[in-house]
């Protein structure tokens, strides 16, 4: 793992630490994450266990029924909580499968954080570059 | 040749085909079976004998249904046929497709009917850009149908073929040998079903065909009924709420309920902008689809910064997509949140939404998006630190240059021509903002209990209108530029983005008669309506997309923002050149149509599109309604004022729902429009 030592582990114990996500306000749900080895196939090897309660949240590795069950391989979860993948587009592929509510899965994926070296930031054009680029472009 | 394209919907679920019913897309052609941005049939073509078929006649329906009459042979072979074929075709998760052959002749008939079926499974993206794919094909024959298959990596697509009738099934398709007795018929059920490997349907249940039917009869029925003098108008009603109808679309998260897609067929999925536009037109006739807009898009809400999706915290969607391109991340849509006013407009909605229903459960469920949306103005969206909502966009890829409804290349000019730099702030975005202040100071007051955010929220409005009046003003032209560019200077061009300003209440009263004579004057108004561009600016052109053509959503709002203003008249001759061109195209208004003089084409010409019904089209006549009725909620009642143009005469729309519960309105046409559509 090139992204830390342990992204996912280091992932749910800040999500733990944090005890509360603002964007999950007005929002209850539980979701289990059963997280199989790297390919994505075979049983379970470790699970978390998430229950939100109007954005306060707990973490877990209870094996309860959930609202939604995520079963994802350890390596894209790794990529998935640290902003490598997409979780939308970790679902289109088939990367991940959910069972139950959909939308605790989507209130989930507001935690997660952006592509890493994603600034915020980009230089203005000018309005001469615009015109060229134009030109150019015929 | 059949080059007449048949396309029914359901969901984001559609068919184009031929007038025959067949399909044989080429890899940029848009016909085939669609389903969640994805081709599913490429090819899918009915012989009888070997003999291709001639339609008869094509029946739409339903939206969701079409029965094609065909015989067998082309050209003036089919003369003398002894059979007819009788395709009749649903849209579910797929299609359902019942073939019938009839013998007419005395004698039994021998036939070898056969279906070829093939999926190229292209993304949506690919097929309007002629892209390659990058995975491999197969095809299985299993114990009851045709299975085609397309896999990348773990990305699987699969089109599942099974017929009722017992069929030779190979990997090209189906082969059907019968012998039909005299005046006799053959049927066999055809189901066809879109799926992800081999699992159950991307979009969930199956519904039934006859629900389906139902539900559009309570569809209409729930709706106020509506009864006219002017007859045209009842058509024009009943087209857009069964068109409305055609566009709703369901999220994976909330099966039940429905949002206004953008765009039948490339457009049937959550757009920020257009489902929010439609849901406001629509919202005295069906408000619960804004409801579910509001719902969706608050869910999808950025959180994160992310340059790839243009997305930062608190910003609304653009558009959301469920492709091969997207699922790669080869394309930002998942979603992609590249749209400056989707983000205000959300909170403009929101407030909207309440006055009309009085449902406060929601405005309580989204104070933290509502207040997220806020915080994304002020802290986000300022990209030149001057106050104002600008857009620029980090992606220069695959993102959207103009973030605003104006989102061609050219849409934003400066009066001689040439093109601003970024970022941009165009003006309509800045008077969005405002209204989301003014209108969150009210919720904030009301149902979130916050009376110091409600202060702090209209001091910053009033300092953003005094600002705005004074930077945007073009003082010798007496209108608002419309935008202003990198350096902070006005870009001078005058267009119809300055009737959303009317509508936003940022337009100071002593400014306001200036831009309705704009409006309604002989630069900006057509005779059928208001231009995007001015005639007399370098780019304008009668028939440019954002840069001349008229759009029927941008005069409704500007009819609404007229109306806010007290210019009833006005107001009045934007509706009525509307409707009349709703009319002349049988109450299916295009998503554009050219701004020439009325008097120089007499009929309104149809901007080139693929498109349609398009969402805000379809809302346009609706919200012209309200505002040529001059409904506006006020506390517990509904407020009627007509202000109708002559023509329409007595105006009866029955049940109008509400907090009120359901209230009729009547009016009659006193207004005299002919000096505006009479040039």
């Amino acid at each position: 793992m090139h992204a830390g030592k342990e992204p996912v582990s280091s992932f749910f114990a800040r999500l733990a630490e944090a005890g509360h996500v603002p964007t999950f306000e007005r929002n209850s749900a539980t979701l289990r994450f059963d997280v199989s080895g790297d390919d994505g196939n075979g049983h379970p090897r470790e699970r978390w266990y998430v229950t939100v309660t109007d954005g306060d949240v707990t973490v877990s590795h209870k094996n309860g029924p959930a609202d939604a069950v995520v079963r994802i391989g350890r390596r894209h979860l790794g990529a998935l909580v640290t902003g490598r993948l997409n979780a939308t587009a970790a679902y289109l592929r088939g990367l991940l499968t959910c069972e139950g509510s959909m939308a605790a899965v989507i209130m989930f994926q507001r935690c997660l954080p952006g592509p890493p070296g994603s600034t915020g930031r980009i230089a203005p054009i000018s309005s001469a570059a615009v015109t060229a680029e134009r030109r150019a472009a015929g | 040749m059949s080059d007449r394209l048949v396309q029914i919907l359901e969901g984001n679920t559609f068919v184009v085909s031929d007038d025959r019913g067949d399909i044989e897309a080429r890899a940029d052609e848009p016909t085939g079976l669609f389903s969640f941005d994805t081709r599913f049939l490429s090819t899918w073509v009915l012989t009888v004998n070997g003999e291709r078929l001639t339609a008869l006649s094509t029946d739409d329906l339903q939206y969701f249904q079409t029965r094609f009459f065909l015989v067998p042979g082309t050209g003036s072979v089919y003369v003398n046929a002894t059979m007819t074929v009788i395709r009749q075709r649903e849209v579910a998760d797929g299609f359902h497709e019942q073939v019938r052959v009839l013998n007419h002749s005395a004698e039994p008939a021998d036939a070898t009917i056969r279906i070829d079926a093939a999926s190229d499974f292209a993304d949506l993206f690919e097929v309007k850009d002629a892209l390659r794919k990058r995975g491999t094909y197969a095809r299985d024959v299993t114990g009851g149908g045709l299975v085609l298959r397309y896999r990348r990596d773990s990305y699987v697509r699969e089109t599942w073929i099974c017929s009722s009738a017992p069929a030779a099934i190979d990997e090209r398709g189906l082969e059907f040998t019968v012998t039909i007795p005299p005046h006799g018929e053959w049927t066999t059920e055809l189901d066809v079903l879109a799926t992800e490997a081999g699992q159950h349907s991307l979009a969930g249940g199956r519904l039934a065909h006859a629900d389906m039917a139902r539900g559009l009869e309570k569809w209409l029925d729930k709706a106020p009924h509506l009864r006219c003098e002017w007859e045209p108008l009842e058509q024009i009603y009943r087209r857009c709420l069964t068109d409305l109808a055609a566009l709703r679309f369901s999220t994976l998260t909330m099966p039940g309920r429905s949002l206004p897609a953008a765009g039948l067929p490339w457009f049937m999925t959550i757009f920020g902008r257009d489902s929010i536009f439609t849901s406001l037109q629509a919202l005295p006739f069906v408000p619960e689809l804004a409801a579910t807009t509001l719902r969706a898009l608050a869910e999808r809400q950025g959180t994160r910064t992310d340059d790839f999706r243009d997305e930062d915290p608190g910003r609304i969607l653009h558009e959301m997509r469920y492709g091969e391109l997207t699922a790669f991340e080869e394309r930002p849509h998942s979603p992609y949140y590249g749209t400056a006013d989707a983000t205000p407009l959300f909170v403009v909605l929101l407030d909207e939404y309440e006055r009309w229903t009085g449902d406060t459960k929601l405005v309580r469920d989204l104070e933290p998006a509502a207040r997220a949306a806020l915080a994304w103005i002020d802290q986000y969206a300022d990209l030149q630190g001057n106050g104002y909502v600008s857009y620029q966009r980090r992606n220069p890829e695959t993102g959207l240059e103009n973030q605003c409804w104006k989102d061609s290349w050219d849409s934003i000019s400066y009066s001689r021509g040439d093109l601003p730099g970024f970022p941009r702030a165009t003006c309509e975005l800045q008077g969005y903002a405002y209204d989301a202040k003014v209108r969150a100071a009210r919720l904030a007051r009301l149902v979130w209990r916050d009376e110091s955010a409600a202060r702090q929220l209209e001091k910053e409005a009033a300092s953003l209108k005094r600002r705005f009046n004074k930077d945007f003003w073009v003082a010798d032209g007496e209108y608002f530029a419309v935008a202003l560019d990198a350096d902070g200077s006005q870009v001078d061009s005058l267009t119809s983005n300055i009737g959303h300003l009317l509508w936003s209440g940022i337009v100071e009263v002593s400014k306001a008669r200036a831009v309705a004579r704009h409006l309604t004057g002989l630069r900006l108004y057509s005779g059928w309506g208001v231009r995007t561009l001015a005639d007399g600016e370098a780019r304008y052109n009668p028939i440019g997309y954002h840069t001349g053509a008229v759009w029927p959503f941008d005069n409704s709002i500007i009819a609404w923002g007229l109306r806010r203003y007290g210019f009833k008249q006005e107001a009045a001759a934007v509706a009525a050149g509307i409707l009349e061109a709703a009319e002349v195209f049988a109450g299916r208004l295009p998503e554009a149509f050219g701004g020439y003089p009325r008097s120089l084409t007499r009929y309104p010409v149809q901007y080139p599109t693929a498109c349609s019904p398009q969402a805000w089209s379809t809302g346009a006549p609706l919200l012209l309604l309200r505002t040529a009725l001059g409904l506006e909620p006020h506390d517990d009642h509904l407020l009627i004022d007509p202000a109708l143009p002559k023509r329409i005469g007595h105006l009866e729309l029955l049940d109008v729902p509400g907090r009120w519960k359901r209230i009729d309105a009547f009016g009659r046409g006193l207004i005299d429009t002919d000096r505006f559509t009479e040039r």
